[in-house]
């Protein structure tokens, strides 16, 4: 068990934020503007990620701190405040998502030049595609066809995949701002993994 | 005879948990396991190249930093917004702030409790006692001993503002907690010191008593009518929220008086008035506004009221006045 000591360590090292927040809280402008610029670059990235698109990510940019702004005061230290931002912007993630329809015919499929579909895992396996730049499987294209395979995903799953494998957070912080479990965001993760699999190798 | 543990992994959980190693969330413990499954296992072995695979290609759509410009334009539209959006009125962020105390006031109670119950093995002052102790060793004076009849149990709930630390000795059954007390207060100076007046404009809303809001709104009210700065700090808001939300009728019509100097000027006085006019309770109060009314008697807004109320208005005198004035200013076209 944690002495006293450490805690007060680690309340030391978030004392400058919560003293932060604390004024914000209290109508303190300044204090909300600095937290945004804390906090803006891995909103956007994410936001940015998520979405494809740059305009998306402004839009969700904006709701995000607004909400922020409006909600701050009933932020109880409970959580990191970082958890409870993260918790507002994925929840504006998921509304995009779900708002979306597929908007993309486009396949996780390709075809060669003789008509076959490519097994892209297979070629991925056999490295062959990211060495040599002559083949048709063009790194650009590559990135299309998995934002397609992400596309297919329902918003929950693409969610929880895109924290986990590139936003690099744990399981645990991942169930709390989603607001559920650690087990139900492994079982959601498995589920993401097997489809995107299935997608990217061809079959249907 | 196979010496390898009564447990071996199938390949259900397998493929799980090289999904789950694959992205560190493993104990060592954990993969030492799944690698010794895989030594055995062909299928799952084919299993975690695949979804080695599936990483690197994943790779092929990386995330990247937002370019300055994004992030440039996303800022300056936020500050606009958060520019337009009016600051929290005093009432709403005091509102906040009781409301945050309380909340942190429901856990105080059941804290103090706990300091009572948790002292109670080693008799309900131990930790009294160790508070003491500690303070007068820290001081570098003898601690004084206290006889257990004499001293009382400290911590009273309803005296407690907050609960600032509690610390559970090692090895003991005995407990430090640190509180703040409430403690009563007077100010003294006049109605222009700031301070003077901010505890009036919260006063004014003072639930509990009544007399208390009568006395605040009234000096409120007084400094309106005598046209010192009434626009500094609110008080215009102030009367306006006693004026609405008042329980008490003698305060609302202090209020109401308060206003009468800016009905002309203030839409949003006025529109407090019409409002006491069409749903004050109090027949005298909804009377008092149509004269507070006579400056803007020929606005629109103003007449459309008092047709309404000359026609639906429970108090006879009432439709009675307001027909009459309907009838003294020619409609304005």
């Amino acid at each position: 068990m944690d002495g006293p000591d450490r805690a007060q360590e680690r309340l030391q090292a978030r004392a400058p934020e919560m003293e932060l927040i604390r004024e914000a809280q209290g109508g303190s402008r300044a204090a909300f503007d600095a937290l945004v610029r804390q906090y803006e670059q891995q909103v956007l990235r994410l936001a940015l990620h998520l979405t494809g698109s740059e305009h998306d990510a402004e839009d969700i940019y904006q709701e995000a701190f607004l909400k922020a702004f409006r909600y701050i005061g009933n932020f109880r230290f409970e959580c990191s405040f970082y958890t409870w931002i993260y918790r507002i912007v994925t929840n504006l993630c998921l509304d995009q998502l779900r708002r979306r329809k597929t908007r993309r015919e486009d396949q996780a499929v390709l075809v060669d030049h003789s008509g076959d579909e490519i097994d892209l895992l297979a070629s991925v396996s056999d490295n062959r595609s990211f060495s040599n730049p002559d083949r048709e499987l063009d790194r650009k294209v590559l990135g299309e066809r998995i934002q397609a395979a992400l596309g297919k995903l329902t918003p929950r799953e693409r969610m929880v995949f895109e924290l986990k494998h590139y936003q690099g957070l744990r399981l645990r912080t991942i169930g709390e701002m989603l607001n559920t479990t650690e087990e139900t965001a492994k079982n959601t993760l498995f589920r993401a993994t097997k489809k995107l699999r299935t997608q990217l190798a061809g079959l249907r | 005879m196979r010496l390898e543990g009564r447990y071996t992994m199938n390949c259900e959980v397998a493929h799980e948990r090289i999904v789950l190693a694959a992205y560190g969330e493993l104990s060592d413990e954990q993969i030492h396991e799944l690698d010794r499954h895989l030594t055995t296992c062909n299928e799952c072995r084919e299993e975690r190249e695949q979804l080695q695979a599936l990483k690197t290609l994943s790779s092929a759509y990386p995330v990247v930093e937002a370019n300055a410009n994004l992030v440039a334009r996303s800022r300056m539209r936020l500050e606009d917004a958060l520019d337009a959006i009016p600051p929290k009125r005093w009432y709403e962020r005091w509102g906040d702030g009781v409301l945050n105390n309380f909340a942190r006031l429901q856990a105080a109670p059941a804290a103090a409790t706990l300091l009572l119950v948790a002292g109670m093995g080693a008799g309900s002052l131990g930790g009294y006692e160790y508070a003491q102790a500690r303070e007068a060793h820290v001081a570098g004076r003898a601690p004084q001993t206290i006889a257990p009849m004499a001293a009382p149990i400290p911590a009273d709930p309803t005296d407690v503002a907050n609960i600032s630390s509690i610390v559970q000795q090692p090895n003991s059954e005995k407990i430090e907690v640190r509180y703040n007390a409430v403690v009563p207060r007077e100010i003294q100076g006049s109605l222009d010191d700031p301070s003077i007046r901010q505890l009036l404009m919260m006063a004014s809303e003072d639930g509990t008593s009544p007399g208390i809001r009568d006395d605040s709104v009234g000096l409120l009210a007084a400094e309106c009518r005598a046209g010192h700065s009434c626009n500094a700090a609110g008080i215009r808001d102030a009367l306006m929220v006693a004026l609405r939300y008042d329980r008490n009728a003698g305060v609302r019509e202090k209020a109401l008086k308060g206003l009468e100097p800016y009905v002309a000027q203030d839409v949003r006085v006025r529109d407090a008035v019409l409002e006491a006019l069409l749903n004050d309770s109090d027949p005298h109060i909804r009377s008092e506004a149509i004269t507070l009314l006579e400056p803007v008697e020929a606005d629109m807004t103003v007449r459309q009221v008092l047709s309404t109320v000359a026609t639906s208005d429970q108090n006879p005198q009432i439709r009675n006045v307001s027909r009459q004035v309907l009838r003294r200013v020619p409609e304005f076209q």
